[in-house]
């Protein structure tokens, strides 16, 4: 390089950072294709499909979206993900709050010992109590309810919810809640009307997380959900498929539309969705 | 303190209660589970004996070896390419935020979404790597690539590969992000090329971050289990069985009405994940680097 003439080592970095530049072109079409390809099929009749896989959708049929959602059963998955996700979340993000904030706040007999339990149990893996959750579900009469999926879910994300929010909470500082308790407010009432309400990035960050985990789980679904009225979208999307007269068409719309919610939110809140998964990983 | 005592248990008791009764409970249930045959409705008390059946399992060897292999060159692969894709964006190639941004987002959908996409993608008749090998006039090369034996563990690898490279490099780039630039600045002074300052200033730095994004992908694909159901379902010919998928089949799939099998299985691999991650994450953290 150093004896290289100047303009010569310009052009080569030039050539250089064009051929990078080409590389990553490619691996963007490599990662953004799929998602086109099936966008397009979505709005395509699967006779269209076959006699041309890679057709644009012309006419696009937008109707397809609603005969997914009323005849194949996709409005009853994409309400019953809603309502047991977004439960979930709410209640995770909630109780999981709660015991943080004692975690940051109060010291008390076998706190540290119980926080360390928290964090080892992050790292159990779903197999771990697959089987005996499907007994003891079983034994109080939730199996295949959305109660047991939802009380499963809470349990799945509350130990990372708390682990996280830990330190959220304590970065408050001492002299306001000090403050407030000289004022006499209670601690429920500092809990709820202070600590709560700033740490809103924090709690959102990880509200955030917890839905893309339970929005895409699949596991503890297709254990504990056998009918058809109570499954969420990931089980939907599964069921069409592997028919011998696969219905490619409708497929991909179903899969679009479990799909969408959580694109357009990304798109809306890219930073806030990147970065709530990066401190998931960093911390945990 | 005493007089805070209602309000400590206030905060903690809905917690703990979901904690110890869908967590811990379940997972010493496993544990005690994998000591008897669960029948449907009586449990036998067997010992060690569904333990040193699973020593004899060849089924539960061959699952162990497809999902070793899996963590292992998931963690080449993803951490390896999301490395390289995180320098270019680091040095703020043109349209850095759009590549950020667009390779994240196979992250945000499900496994099963990732599983239908690849089904097709690998399809023989007209999915698109069959049409662009026939286009390349390479049709020889084209194949039922999820339905050959020796082939399709590692297509499904491609597949995950597909999905998590992008969380990678996310979380690398905020790493490196926030490495302190007066090194690379004091390194530049000292004449160090690009290519130096890279591999001996960056990459020890990064330790922790590898170590972290190791034990998350070994973890991860140790699990494996969505992307295999929807796919192959374990076939063909048991050429992608996890463990994962087998636990679940003999919990589940085979009539054979023996819960406590499937959780000696369970209680192997997660001991065995569980050690080799720790071990894992130590070694590759390795001694604190400083430079300053």
């Amino acid at each position: 390089m150093v004896t290289m003439p100047k303009y010569q080592g310009r052009q080569t970095r030039i050539l250089g950072k064009s051929f990078v530049f080409a590389l990553l072109l490619s691996y963007t079409a490599f990662i953004l294709g799929p998602f086109v390809w099936v966008g397009l099929i979505s709005l395509r009749t699967t006779e269209e499909f076959y006699r041309n896989p890679y057709g644009l959708p012309t006419p696009a049929h937008f109707e397809k979206f609603a005969i997914a959602w009323t005849e194949y059963n996709y409005g009853r998955y994409f309400l019953n993900s809603m309502l047991v996700v977004g439960t979930a979340v709410v209640s995770a993000v909630v109780v999981g709050s709660m015991a943080a904030y004692c975690f940051a706040k109060f010291r008390f007999k076998f706190s540290e010992a119980l926080f360390y339990l928290i964090f080892l149990s992050i790292m159990f893996p779903p197999q771990i109590r697959l089987i005996s959750l499907y007994q003891i579900l079983s034994q109080y009469r939730l199996l295949d309810t959305r109660t047991g999926l939802i009380l499963v879910y809470i349990s799945t994300q509350l130990t990372l919810t708390i682990f996280l929010l830990r330190d959220f909470f304590e970065a408050i500082p001492k002299d306001l809640l000090d403050a407030a308790r000289i004022d006499g407010c209670t601690e429920w009432g500092i809990f709820w009307k202070i600590a709560f309400p700033i740490t809103k990035p924090g709690l959102s960050a990880v509200a955030i997380l917890n839905f893309v985990f339970l929005w895409t789980e699949f596991l503890f679904a297709v254990t504990f959900i056998s009918s058809e009225s109570k499954r969420t979208l990931p089980l939907g999307v599964i069921r069409f498929l592997g028919e011998r007269y696969e219905d490619i068409g409708m497929v991909a719309t179903g899969v679009m539309i479990a799909v969408i919610p959580i694109l357009i939110l990304y798109i809306v809140l890219s930073e806030r969705f990147i970065q709530s998964m990066v401190i998931g990983a960093i911390k945990g | 303190m005493k007089r805070r005592f209602p309000a400590v248990a206030g905060f903690l008791i809905p917690a703990m209660a979901l904690f110890v009764l869908f967590l811990l409970y379940p997972v010493v249930k496993t544990f005690w589970n994998s000591f008897y045959k669960v029948g449907p409705f009586r449990a036998n008390f067997l010992g060690w004996g569904n333990y040193l059946e699973v020593l004899q399992d060849k089924t539960f060897w061959l699952a162990a070896r497809h999902s070793g292999t899996w963590a292992v060159l998931s963690i080449v692969l993803e951490i390896g390419i999301a490395f390289l894709l995180s320098l270019a964006l680091f040095n703020r190639i043109w349209l850095h935020r759009f590549f950020r941004t667009a390779w994240f987002t196979p992250v945000l959908i499900p496994y099963v979404v990732t599983g239908i996409i690849w089904l097709w993608i690998y399809n023989y008749d007209w999915g698109p790597l069959n049409t662009l090998l026939r286009a390349l006039g390479l049709g020889s090369l084209a194949k039922p690539w999820l339905g050959s034996p020796h082939l399709a563990l590692y297509c499904l690898i491609v597949a995950s590969t597909w999905m998590w490279t992008g969380f990678n490099m996310v979380v690398l780039l905020t790493a490196m992000h926030s490495l302190p630039a007066e090194i690379f600045e004091a390194a530049e002074i000292d004449g160090a090329s690009p290519f130096q300052k890279t591999v001996k200033i960056m990459v020890p730095l990064l330790r922790p971050t590898f170590s972290s994004l190791v034990v998350l992908c070994f973890v991860g694909k140790m699990r494996i289990f969505d992307l295999v159901w929807v796919t192959t379902g374990g076939g063909p010919l048991w050429a992608t069985e996890t463990v994962a998928t087998y636990i679940y089949k003999r919990a589940f799939a085979w009539n054979v009405y023996d819960l406590g099998y499937p959780s000696a299985l369970a209680v192997i691999w997660f001991i065995i994940t569980f050690t080799m991650s720790l071990f894992l994450g130590k070694v590759i953290r390795g001694k604190e680097v400083e430079y300053w």
